[in-house]
């Protein structure tokens, strides 16, 4: 009761703060920009692309349809919508802090527990809230926009098409995927957010946590391979996954596949222990700490 | 008795901001809590309100320890621990409904209205925070303070940051809210003359140990008053009234200053003496009493 309670409070002062909008602004701004250059030369700027292929094969069909820009635009956006989700999970309790309101609520007659579930609870709403506005702006304008057909996925070695109607729920999937990789960053900004009395501390934090494991990511060096399948980010571009389809043994695609199930799986696994990790620990550091801000 | 501090303690690392502190405070009384910059105010009514966990010691409010009790405690207590700034992006009545929420109430907005009005915010509720001076704030922290109408109200240097106009409203809020709404209310400060003006009982702390604790009426001897004399010497002048029979009225430990505490009645025989024995009189001036005995109390301790 207290609970949901306090939840209700949460939610409500993130989404009556002008700030919030700010990221939901950005999205749409940056969605609409994409959307718009490819409106205009999205068919050169494919030609151009699939210009070998054409050569060899004949493509029928709207290549440029609302599925391949979803996932172009999932591929630009999704790296970036940390700071985003950042922006406010980082503030939800040193910010508080810093407005002197923290020390206010902890005066009246709540437990420390509810409160830091409840934030933690506001700012996943909030996470999620934001990633299905992605989805509306990306996945459903762009349907609008551009049409429905097959999916072609252009990658370095191969290119993969995906029927239309086997492309929808790779979405809805890819989506959920996505909710989880933000909750992780979003539990991580959160967790600094304990410790902070501002909240520019754990935005930069956290974006500073990324940038360098996103680095060791990429280089390729023995020394980095051994912590790489620990590090979060090494698994917050599993929604990809959900686009790898599994071939027959005449090379056909398998409708309703997915090339390595029990890796996306163990990657969603990894970053929810990664949330569960962030969550008690917010939760331990809180309830003993001293509120001197 | 609604405040009952034993032997409280709170180190900080190698630095113990507050010293085996023993004090309590008897309901409905104005209590007023005293010391520098500083001094362990804000630490001690931080570890009554549990925002800082003692080293040492026990608290009870109410007769139950606030740390099994806490939820129970806080539900009977409200409090403004220094300025807060608020939710600026949202008006009066907003914040109220906030506060009042995680108190555990749904009030109404005739409920909120009323509350504003006690604080003389209610011609600006539908204002945002962010269009409040310091004083409104003030003055919405104390009504945000008394949401869940609390028994016990703690308010940790409500005048700090305010203009003469604030100040007055803030005190004459605090006497209204004892005398009329029967609180009891603890005023933390380190404007003595504000104290002086509104407590019943008092405790002066220093560099985090108790100085003294009693009533204000006991503490202070009203027939006397006290005086800083400015003179062209203040050293010679000091010196002529201690080889006197005014020896007994030198006070405080100041070189730079010369106070005396002297009966309402002696001031012109006083000043007489001064002149007669020339001493260049430049003026003098009464300064607040508990200012001086408090200032006498601190030097004592100092160091």
């Amino acid at each position: 009761m207290q609970y949901s309670r306090i939840t209700y409070i949460e939610l409500y002062k993130i989404f009556r703060n002008p700030r919030t909008y700010i990221a939901f602004s950005v999205v749409a701004l940056v969605v609409g920009l994409i959307q718009l250059g490819f409106y205009t030369d999205g068919e050169t700027y494919l030609e151009f692309g699939l210009r070998s292929l054409t050569d060899t094969f004949d493509l029928h069909g709207k290549i440029l349809n609302g599925y391949l820009m979803a996932y172009i635009i999932l591929q630009t956006l999704l790296v970036n919508l940390p700071l985003l989700v950042s922006l406010v999970a980082g503030d939800m309790i040193s910010g508080e802090a810093s407005i002197g309101t923290l020390r206010l609520i902890l005066t009246k007659p709540i437990s420390r527990n509810t409160l830091v579930m409840a934030k933690f609870t506001a700012a996943g709403i909030y996470t999620l809230v934001l990633l299905l506005w992605m989805a509306f702006w990306s996945l459903g304008i762009s349907v609008l926009i551009f049409g429905a057909d097959d999916m072609l996925i252009l990658k370095s070695d191969m290119i993969t098409q995906i029927l239309s109607n086997d492309v929808l729920w790779r979405y809805i999937a890819a989506f959920g995927f996505a909710i989880i990789a933000m909750l992780t960053v979003a539990s991580l900004s959160f967790f600094l957010s304990v410790f902070a009395e501002n909240s520019i501390g754990p935005i930069m934090t956290s974006m500073s946590i990324i940038i360098v494991f996103t680095i060791i990511n990429t280089l390729d060096l023995p020394i980095f391979n051994h912590i790489k399948p620990y590090l979060f980010t090494s698994h917050m571009l599993g929604w990809k996954g959900f686009f790898d389809i599994r071939v027959n043994e005449n090379n056909e695609q398998i409708v309703g596949s997915i090339e390595n199930l029990p890796g996306v799986l163990t990657s969603a696994g990894i970053l929810i222990l990664h949330i569960l990790g962030f969550l008690w620990a917010s939760i331990v550091v809180f309830k003993r700490k001293d509120i001197l801000s | 008795m609604h405040i009952q501090v034993d032997q409280l303690t709170k180190e900080f690392g190698s630095f113990t901001s507050v010293h085996n502190l023993s004090f309590s405070v008897n309901a409905g009384e104005v209590y007023g809590f005293l010391g520098q910059n500083g001094a362990g105010k804000s630490t001690t009514i931080r570890m009554i309100l549990s925002l800082i966990k003692p080293t040492h010691g026990s608290i009870k409010l109410f007769g139950k320890s606030i740390q099994t009790d806490r939820e129970y405690i806080l539900s009977r207590t409200g409090a403004m621990v220094e300025k807060p700034d608020l939710y600026k992006y949202l008006n009066a009545i907003d914040n109220m409904k906030i506060f009042s929420k995680y108190g555990g109430l749904s009030l109404s907005r005739e409920d909120i209205m009323n509350q504003l009005a006690v604080v003389g915010l209610e011609s600006r509720a539908h204002d945002k925070v962010k269009k409040y001076s310091q004083g409104m704030k003030q003055r919405l922290g104390i009504a945000i303070a008394m949401v869940n109408n609390p028994d016990l109200i703690i308010l940790d240097e409500p005048t700090n940051g305010l203009d003469p106009q604030g100040i007055t409203d803030i005190r004459n809020l605090i006497l209204m809210l004892s005398r009329e709404k029967k609180k009891t209310v603890v005023v933390s400060s380190h404007l003595l003359s504000e104290v002086e003006q509104i407590a019943d009982s008092m405790l002066i702390i220093n560099k985090g140990k108790k100085i003294v604790e009693g009533r204000v009426s006991d503490l202070l001897n009203p027939g006397k008053i006290q005086l800083e004399i400015e003179t062209l010497n203040n050293e010679e002048a000091k010196l002529i009234l201690s080889s006197s029979a005014w020896a007994n009225s030198l006070n405080g430990n100041s070189m730079d200053k010369l106070i005396v505490e002297v009966n309402r009645t002696n001031i012109q025989d006083l000043s007489k003496y001064l002149v007669d024995h020339g001493v260049g009189l430049i003026g003098i001036k009464s300064v607040n009493s508990l200012e001086a005995y408090f200032l006498s109390l601190t030097s004592d301790h100092a160091v």
